[in-house]
């Protein structure tokens, strides 16, 4: 205590000292300082009326929509001035904003003419949060929930709560400083409605040669199918084509009939279909082969997957992957069953053909891999062009190391997407090395389906781990069933899951007529 | 200073601290307490712990929901203090008030009138217009979001049992009610009892204080049985049924992980910091429950912020491995957070010192009658106290691990805080239902 006494004794003297000297000085600036305080508060007042706002805002019509609002007519006959919405309401920052918006105000006043406003435009949410404040509005509403509130009006004020960092009073209540007679209530607060989805009793009606949309019966799942008008085309390329490999050549002329092929690669939830209504209760010992299935009549169906099939990317409208060759043929098999139609995987020769659409470039959007590869030295340091194929395709250097829905890419010449990328694709045809020069030395290539047996089946357009040399539309590659079942640990591995490959899926080709082994078809 | 405020007893509190401002008080103190840890959770209000309210003019209150709970509820408010009344009793049904009516005849010599008894779907509201200053709540819990917002509108001070809501249309209404019963003024305390026990308070404090240092991670139990139901009698027709045998149907109970757990899970938000999970995975199912449509069992991981891992699991099966408790794990200890503390090498650092009676036993503290007494205190010190929205949060983190195991999907709270979610039937009427037919939920495919 005794401390605290001598400090106080020593502060009143010093205090006391100081007034001496600054007696006089001090008199005339306080008596200054009350003027200018009497000024600005004058000023202050002076300049937040009504009236001061009207005499430089020549908005007529925004008066009057003022006077017609809920912040005029209130039921208790208070008004709410221009200020106490349009300022903060106090402190430093209200002398700050004054200043900000009286500047540009005088600035508008003296510069430009109010006709040339473009009011609809000024009136809207993101400008009209620029000189509305939030403060103002908590200053009069301080309660959130007054116990008149709608049971509406509580749901909205808790998602504001929750999300007040994004959201305004004004997102919802834009038009109660102003009246708009065009204003409805009706506010999308963001919950979402699932609707009840339709389910398909029947198979789309398809009436022609013409794109439609299946229906896989029982299910409420739809896909869309693209009609692949027939052609010759050349085949391959050609050994100039940079980062070719030699099973791409010789380039040949092959012709294919018309068909259907599918605008996205199987979705798992198509593939999901099948497996729910075939899959099959476990594992046996019986080895079913290709040639055992051809006569059967029931579809044999999947026995349940050792890891997770979607490798926990999510399913929906992803392409399924994981699946082995024999799942998906005998995916097309099921289709066909349940809507009456041939369904089946591509031919080489048709996913080519369908892949390029016309072109004859390495990418069926122009441009050399050269521009789009990081295999190249030049392109690591300086950068690939990305901004072409990156909009048509999903490819190692933009996937994010997984597959993609595919609905924001951009379509090939003949409307399909995702040819190239996202996820390698199953053909019909069995793999082999020499398979072009084989077919160059005959007469002519229509329909070509391939050679007559291999080990391996054909696989063509790349996926999300694919550099884009990899990628270009005449790129072929193989599957490697022994590698992509390593790690499945029973003893049969297993005919329809591969458990170490989760980039290879698959897209159905329909045929108009059963398929014809000479002649084009008209 | 620190362990003679975590080891003292209710007497202390009130030689200490007096009655008016002690909830206050006591925050502060625990606050400034914090021996060698930084405190975790410095702003938690305290109840006073009084042995009794203290006196004031009369306080008069009804009860909605005349069952067992209900009954016992009354009976805990009359004897909570001085100059208390129940005068008004409302329930769906007529043999219901008739019941709970000769119980207080026959053991509190306290009649009801006529007048005052009311019957039907619409008897809360004849109840709120009799001259009540508080209302007691122990309806099925689906009833409680309408019930709450009726009795706030009408500025009436409130005892409700948990859980506050069966879904989060509920819940986000029994919140929004919450903040209107704050700016009215009122006390609402929501039947979360172990808020009210001095061996929880008392443990939290010391976690507070950081005894156990940041939690890592918790466990919460309630493996136990069904706790009844009602078989079907001629005459009833299906809702009738349901509202007999209501603890066994989900939209009238919520399941017994809303109805029963959300006990524990209201501990793990509490010793958490009075916080929430961001979302919920887990699975259950349903063996053996003889009536209704619930899970007899769930399992529930629930992620807080910050990667904290809280499980919860919760069954109703007979002949089981029974456990209702809860474990808090922290970087530098872990507590049953009901009485003990447990250095990580399993010595114990501290457990609650029990006051013990005559003949030399501890003596449990009873924490339904506290429920009133801090009630009746909050309401006559003009101390408002209200519990009714972190009980709404603890309901819907309850639903939230209901919906997940139901539909073997990942939920987030975000998701619940926007799903229309709305169980029960549109209009309420005593008749033929087809909730009666539910079936009990399946989640994924096969």
């Amino acid at each position: 205590m005794p401390v605290l006494k001598a400090f106080r004794d020593r502060l009143g003297r010093g205090i006391r000292g100081l007034g001496k000297a600054l007696r006089r000085p001090f008199l005339l600036g306080a008596v200054t300082g009350m003027l200018v305080l009497f000024g600005v508060k004058t000023g202050n007042s002076v300049t937040s009326t009504d009236s001061f706002c009207g005499s430089c805002h020549v908005h007529p019509q925004a008066t009057t929509s003022w006077r017609q609002s809920t912040h005029f007519a209130t039921q208790s006959g208070m008004v709410v001035h221009c200020i106490e919405c349009h300022l903060p309401p106090g402190g430093f920052d209200y002398a700050l904003q004054k200043a900000r918006l009286g500047l540009r105000d005088a600035w508008g006043t003296l510069v430009k003419d109010p006709v040339d406003f473009d009011w609809e435009e000024i009136s809207r949410l993101e400008h009209a949060a620029t000189y509305t404040f939030r403060e103002s509005c908590l200053e009069c509403h301080p309660n959130l929930f007054p116990i008149q509130l709608s049971d509406e009006g509580e749901e909205a004020h808790l998602h504001y709560e929750r999300l007040a960092e994004e959201l305004r009073c004004l997102n919802c209540h834009l038009h109660v400083g102003h009246f708009d007679p065009d204003a409805t209530d009706e506010i999308d607060f963001g919950f979402v409605e699932t609707a009840e989805a339709e389910i398909f009793n029947s198979p789309a009606m398809v009436e022609g040669f013409v794109d439609y949309a299946e229906h896989i019966p029982g299910t409420s799942v739809s896909f869309e199918m693209v009609a692949i008008p027939g052609g010759t085309f050349a085949m391959g390329s050609p050994d100039t084509e940079p980062y070719r490999g030699p099973d791409e050549g010789p380039v040949h002329e092959v012709t294919v009939d018309r068909f259907w092929m599918g605008k996205v690669e199987v979705s798992w939830n198509e593939f999901e279909t099948w497996y729910r209504a075939t899959r099959a209760e476990g594992r046996t010992d019986t080895r079913v082969s290709e040639e055992t299935l051809e006569g059967v009549d029931a579809i044999t169906g999947a026995t349940p997957p050792y890891v997770p099939p979607d490798q926990g990317w999510g399913k929906g409208n992803r392409p399924a992957i994981t699946m082995t060759h024999n799942a998906a043929v005998q995916y097309t098999r099921w289709l066909s069953e349940v809507t009456g139609r041939r369904y089946r995987l591509p031919t080489e020769a048709e996913w080519e053909y369908a892949a390029r659409g016309g072109t004859t470039d390495p990418y069926f959007f122009g441009g050399s891999p050269k521009d789009y590869t990081e295999q190249r030295l030049l392109n690591r340091i300086l950068g690939r062009h990305a901004d072409v194929i990156d909009r048509y395709v999903v490819h190692g250097l933009n996937s994010g190391a997984r597959t993609q829905p595919s609905d924001e890419l951009e379509p090939n010449p003949f409307g399909l997407v995702n040819m190239l990328g996202n996820v390698w694709e199953f053909t019909s045809d069995w793999y082999a090395d020499d398979t072009y020069r084989m077919r160059a030395a005959a007469a002519s290539s229509v329909n070509p389906t391939g050679p007559a047996t291999g080990s391996e089946h054909v696989l063509r357009g790349g996926s999300f781990k694919t550099d884009p040399a990899d990628l270009r539309v005449a790129a072929r590659e193989a599957t490697r069933t022994d590698a992509c079942l390593v790690t499945d640990p029973q003893i049969p591995k297993s005919l329809w899951w591969y458990s170490d490959c989760n980039d290879i899926g698959f897209r159905v080709v329909r045929e108009v007529d059963p398929p014809e082994t000479s002649g084009p078809s008209g | 200073m620190s362990d003679r405020t975590a080891g003292t007893t209710r007497r202390d509190f009130i030689e200490t601290l007096g009655v008016i401002g002690a909830a206050g008080a006591v925050g502060a103190v625990a606050a400034s307490c914090s021996a060698r840890q930084e405190a975790i959770y410095p702003d938690y209000v305290y109840p006073p712990l009084l042995e009794q309210a203290p006196d004031g003019p009369v306080l008069r209150a009804g009860l909605i929901g005349c069952g067992g709970r209900g009954t016992g509820a009354v009976q805990q408010f009359l004897n909570a203090g001085p100059n208390l009344e129940v005068i008004a009793l409302a329930d769906y049904f007529q043999d219901r008030v008739d019941n709970c009516r000769n119980r207080l005849r026959e053991e509190k010599d306290l009649e009801i009138p006529d007048e005052n008894c009311f019957t039907g779907f619409d008897a809360y509201l004849r109840l709120l217009e009799t001259d009540v200053d508080v209302v007691l709540m122990a309806t099925p819990p689906y009833f409680r979001p309408a019930h709450f917002e009726a009795c706030v509108e009408a500025r009436k001070h409130v005892f409700m049992e948990k859980p506050v809501a069966v879904d989060p249309v509920g819940c986000r209404s029994v919140m929004a009610s919450s903040r209107q019963a704050d700016a009215l003024g009122l006390t609402v305390i929501t039947g979360t009892q172990r808020r009210h026990e001095a061996t929880y308070l008392d443990t939290f404090r010391k976690v507070a204080d950081g005894a156990i240092g940041k939690v890592v991670g918790a466990n919460v139990y309630w493996n136990g049985q069904v706790p009844w139901w009602r078989d079907r009698r001629p005459g009833w027709t299906d809702v009738e049924y349901m509202l007999r045998d209501w603890v066994n149907w989900t939209w009238l109970s919520g399941d017994h992980i809303v109805e029963q757990h959300v006990h524990n899970l209201d501990v793990a938000n509490w010793f958490l910091g009075d916080i929430h999970p961001e979302s919920a995975v887990g699975f259950g199912g349903r063996w053996r429950r003889p009536t209704g449509d619930q899970y007899d069992h769930f399992s529930i991981d629930f992620v807080y912020p910050g990667e904290i891992h809280v499980h919860s699991m919760c069954r109703q099966i007979a002949g089981c491995a029974n456990n209702v408790s809860e474990f808090v794990r922290g970087a530098e200890g872990y507590t049953n957070c009901q009485n003990e503390i447990f250095a990580p090498d399993g010595t114990e650092i501290w457990s609650y010192p029990y006051p013990l009676d005559e003949e030399g036993e501890p003596i449990a503290p009873l924490p339904y009658d506290q429920e009133h007494i801090d009630l009746v205190t909050a309401i006559r010190t003009n101390q408002p106290v209200n519990e009714a929205e972190r009980t709404a949060v603890s309901t819907l983190t309850a639903i939230m691990g209901r919906i997940s195991c139901y539909t073997g999907q990942e939920v987030t709270w975000d998701e619940m805080m926007e799903s229309g979610l709305q169980l029960g039937p549109e209009n309420l009427a005593l008749g033929p239902s087809d909730l009666i037919r539910a079936v009990v939920p399946v989640p994924g495919t096969a």
